[in-house]
């Protein structure tokens, strides 16, 4: 997380590498994230979500 | 004491504004839609300061059964009264796929201009090299 002092939700491919196949947001023991960075995340990840860019949850074909 | 509505009134934000219209439209009318909400902002007192269309993008899942949206991405300065009225018009707007309206904090004002220098580099660089390649 070097050099990175504000989680965008415009920075796909940032959110994109703490989101796993299914759409969800990993864990922080996962992330290993600071509290502060995964509150960011988590926000990001959100707005991301209601404008479409990421999905709620990955149609993955069963 | 200073008049307390002079102040109210000089107290001015930055906001940070991503809608997503119907990209079934044609240019024309996505030109205008977009033309009348700068129009809305400049005419309730608000001052534009960045745009970014980001142009038709396929939405990660469809919204009102369409598959495609048209995003525009942009930043202004306004009064907090502008943002309540602004959300109305976007609602009421059938156009209007989807918006989000963030209030820029200090933070996220450097981030932008961050991103901004960083998207202009990129450019300079990509002509640079486009350049090289055609002497």
């Amino acid at each position: 997380m070097t050099g990175i002092d504000y989680i965008d939700y415009k920075d796909l491919d940032l959110v994109k590498r703490f989101i796993n196949e299914q759409g969800k947001i990993l864990p922080r023991r996962v992330t290993g994230l600071t509290a502060k960075y995964q509150r960011q995340l988590t926000r990001a990840a959100k707005r991301a979500r209601h404008l479409a860019l990421i999905p709620f949850v990955a149609d993955n074909v069963k | 004491m200073a008049d307390p509505t002079a102040a109210k009134a000089a107290k001015k934000n930055t906001y940070e504004l991503t809608y997503i219209l119907n990209a079934v439209l044609n240019d024309d009318q996505l030109q205008d839609l977009v033309a009348r909400v700068d129009k809305f902002i400049e005419e309730h007192g608000g001052e534009v300061l960045d745009k970014n269309v980001w142009g038709s993008q396929r939405l990660a899942y469809p919204i009102e059964k369409k598959r495609n949206g048209y995003y525009v991405n942009m930043t202004f300065l306004s009064e907090g009264d502008l943002i309540v009225r602004l959300e109305r018009a976007l609602d009421i707007n059938d156009n209007v796929l989807r918006y989000l309206t963030l209030r820029m904090d200090r933070r996220m004002i450097e981030h932008r201009a961050k991103r901004k220098a960083a998207a202009a580099r990129a450019a300079a660089e990509a002509e640079a090299s486009a350049a090289e390649s055609a002497a």
